[in-house]
């Protein structure tokens, strides 16, 4: 029923774009109707520069939410556990979290050219920030009692990094990834469309240079779909990795 | 025993962080062959990457790649699409291309702030035929505006300031008897000024191809051929290269430019050829190609045309100082 009402409120959306065009509300030349996308996106999928172009921009954002996914639990577990280092380093992270990642064009720019190396230094800065906060709150988060316990049983460093942070910081930990996982998502897009490093971004840029504004919405449908797909399956590796925990386990009587 | 497995494992992921970094550092690093020692036409081919703009004007060099005229200078050709000349003339100057594409103002005021870049080859000029152009100030077709002269006080759209297209349409007003200095710019990207035109945020648009054809298809009038209106067949943009790989490696410079020339020549004595190499690189539709207008590449620059334009950017006061055109020039 759910799957049912979510198509039927995507086709009103695509009738709606298909329609408002036909009745003459916007011009059709630079807001084309759902069908005209539709034939331009079936024409888009035949040629080899579009797979081309996909590849890339899923490599990008792939490498991008990697490096940044392990430099920020790597980063967030040791910074949270070392107190001195959690002062130490707070107003500086408040500092250079909000600034947003776009404004570091320029600056990769310089340094790398319109390369992939620029994109990905976009993509890591932004996404390694909502990963690294994600994980200090949850080393914050650990109970009190356990950390005694944890103690008294003279874990060492790893041993309470293994067995008492790692579990409370997992859920956190995760929504991290799936938030920087999107996050990468429009840094890698946008690198693409303003640096000029290879992908669909790139294409958007041609077909828009082209005045091919049909192709130009397909490819802006592709992302949306990658986008989509993106959230689908960090839900399920959310619902693999925490299986045991008990805000994804069923059985639990509430 | 357990404890220090988990201590190998931490270790091993930090090390595994840190050379993601070094790897996608190393991979994308600039290829440096560009500078590598004249080779002769046996030996391994010269990698050279250039810089273009995925617009008309560069159909000559794709053309010269699939017809193999780098090939068969022994220079294995690499064609990078960048978002805009901006973007070029420092991934030249890095080595990041070894050859970049861009329009002759913006090569002038990279030589008044002392960029140390020459050109090396021609990239395509004007048609020369008023009314004719690859390029041209329309404004709607039931606007008042009737020649340049009346664009006094009004808004005209260009897609970089203090650039090739507001100095050419301000030679167009003057040529026309008005008064350049009261036509009022605004920047606004080729792709966004046709619907701008329509809806009278701006009241006439500088546009090239497949733009021009968009405009004229909504109904748009063509009042002058700013380009020609600057000069006759004047140069609008050519390849460049560093000084410093015109230094090192002058073999390379010279079978590039000769390559070019013959890329140019074929190319402006193909023209359905060149029509149809447009079609693989950008995304203009099939209909709109063939009705194009297409620029002319002639072999050699228009060095009295691009004097001209130095003049009228020192008029328009785009350069502080007159520019020292010849040097400019291999």
């Amino acid at each position: 029923m759910r799957v049912l009402l979510g198509l039927a409120g995507l086709i009103g959306f695509g009738a709606l774009l298909e329609l408002v065009p036909r009745i003459g509300l916007v011009s059709d030349q630079y807001a084309p109707p759902t069908s005209r996308i539709a034939v331009a996106l079936a024409d888009q999928v035949r040629e080899e520069r579009f797979w081309t172009a996909l590849a890339d921009t899923l490599r990008t954002w792939g490498l991008g939410l990697a490096i940044a996914v392990l430099a920020g639990v790597v980063i967030g577990v040791v910074i949270g556990s070392i107190p001195v280092l959690r002062v130490a380093t707070a107003s500086t992270v408040e500092f250079l979290r909000p600034i947003p990642s776009v404004a570091l064009i320029p600056l990769a720019v310089l340094l790398y050219g319109s390369t992939v190396t620029s994109t990905l230094i976009l993509v890591v800065y932004a996404s390694f920030w909502q990963v690294l906060v994600q994980v200090l709150h949850g080393v914050a988060d650990v109970d009190p009692v356990a950390r005694d316990t944890a103690r008294s049983y003279r874990l060492g460093r790893v041993g309470t990094v293994r067995y008492l942070i790692w579990p409370t910081t997992l859920p956190y930990a995760v929504t991290g990834v799936r938030l920087a996982a999107s996050v990468a998502l429009i840094l890698a897009i946008t690198g693409e469309l303003i640096i000029g490093s290879p992908g669909l971004g790139k294409e958007i840029a041609i077909a828009q240079a082209s005045d091919a504004v049909p192709q130009m919405y397909a490819l802006v449908v592709v992302t949306g779909l990658i986008g989509v797909v993106a959230n689908l399956i960090t839900r399920t590796a959310e619902r693999q990795v925490l299986a045991w925990h008990p805000s994804v386990r069923q059985e639990i009587p509430s | 025993m357990r404890r220090n497995l988990a201590a190998v494992l931490f270790t091993a992921a930090v090390l595994a962080a840190s050379a993601c970094g070094a790897n996608t550092g190393g991979s994308t690093a600039p290829p440096q062959t560009g500078s590598a020692p004249a080779s002769t036409p046996s030996g391994p081919p010269d990698q050279v990457t250039v810089g273009v703009i995925p617009i008309l004007d560069v159909a000559p060099i794709y053309l010269g790649k699939e017809k193999g005229f780098f090939s068969k200078r022994n220079i294995e050709l690499k064609l990078e699409l960048a978002q805009g000349g901006a973007a070029i003339v420092p991934a030249v100057i890095s080595g990041q291309y070894q050859f970049g594409f861009s329009n002759m103002v913006s090569l002038l005021l990279a030589q008044s702030r002392s960029v140390p870049i020459k050109v090396v080859s021609n990239g395509n000029n004007s048609t020369g035929q008023d009314g004719n152009d690859f390029a041209a100030l329309m404004v709607k077709g039931d606007s008042p505006i009737r020649t340049a002269a009346d664009l006094a006080g009004k808004k005209v759209a260009a897609n970089t300031l203090k650039n090739i297209v507001d100095t050419s349409v301000r030679q167009s007003v003057r040529k026309a008897g008005g008064d350049p200095a009261s036509v009022q710019f605004v920047e606004m990207g080729f792709p966004q000024q046709p619907a701008a035109l329509q809806s009278g945020q701006v009241d006439a648009v500088f546009v090239v191809e497949p733009f021009q054809q968009a405009v004229l298809a909504q109904g748009g009038r063509k009042i002058a051929s700013s380009y020609v209106d600057v000069a006759p067949q004047l140069t609008i943009a050519s390849y460049f290269a560093s000084n410093q790989l015109i230094g090192q490696n002058p073999d390379l410079v010279k079978r590039f430019t000769e390559a070019m020339q013959e890329s140019l020549a074929y190319a402006d004595a193909h023209p359905d050829e060149a029509r149809q190499i447009i079609g693989t690189y950008t995304q203009i539709a099939p209909d709109v190609i063939a009705k194009m207008t297409l620029p002319k590449w002639p072999a050699d620059v228009n060095r009295d045309s691009v004097q001209k334009l130095a003049d009228l950017a020192l008029e328009d006061k785009l350069l502080e100082k007159p520019a020292d055109v010849d040097a400019l020039f291999l």
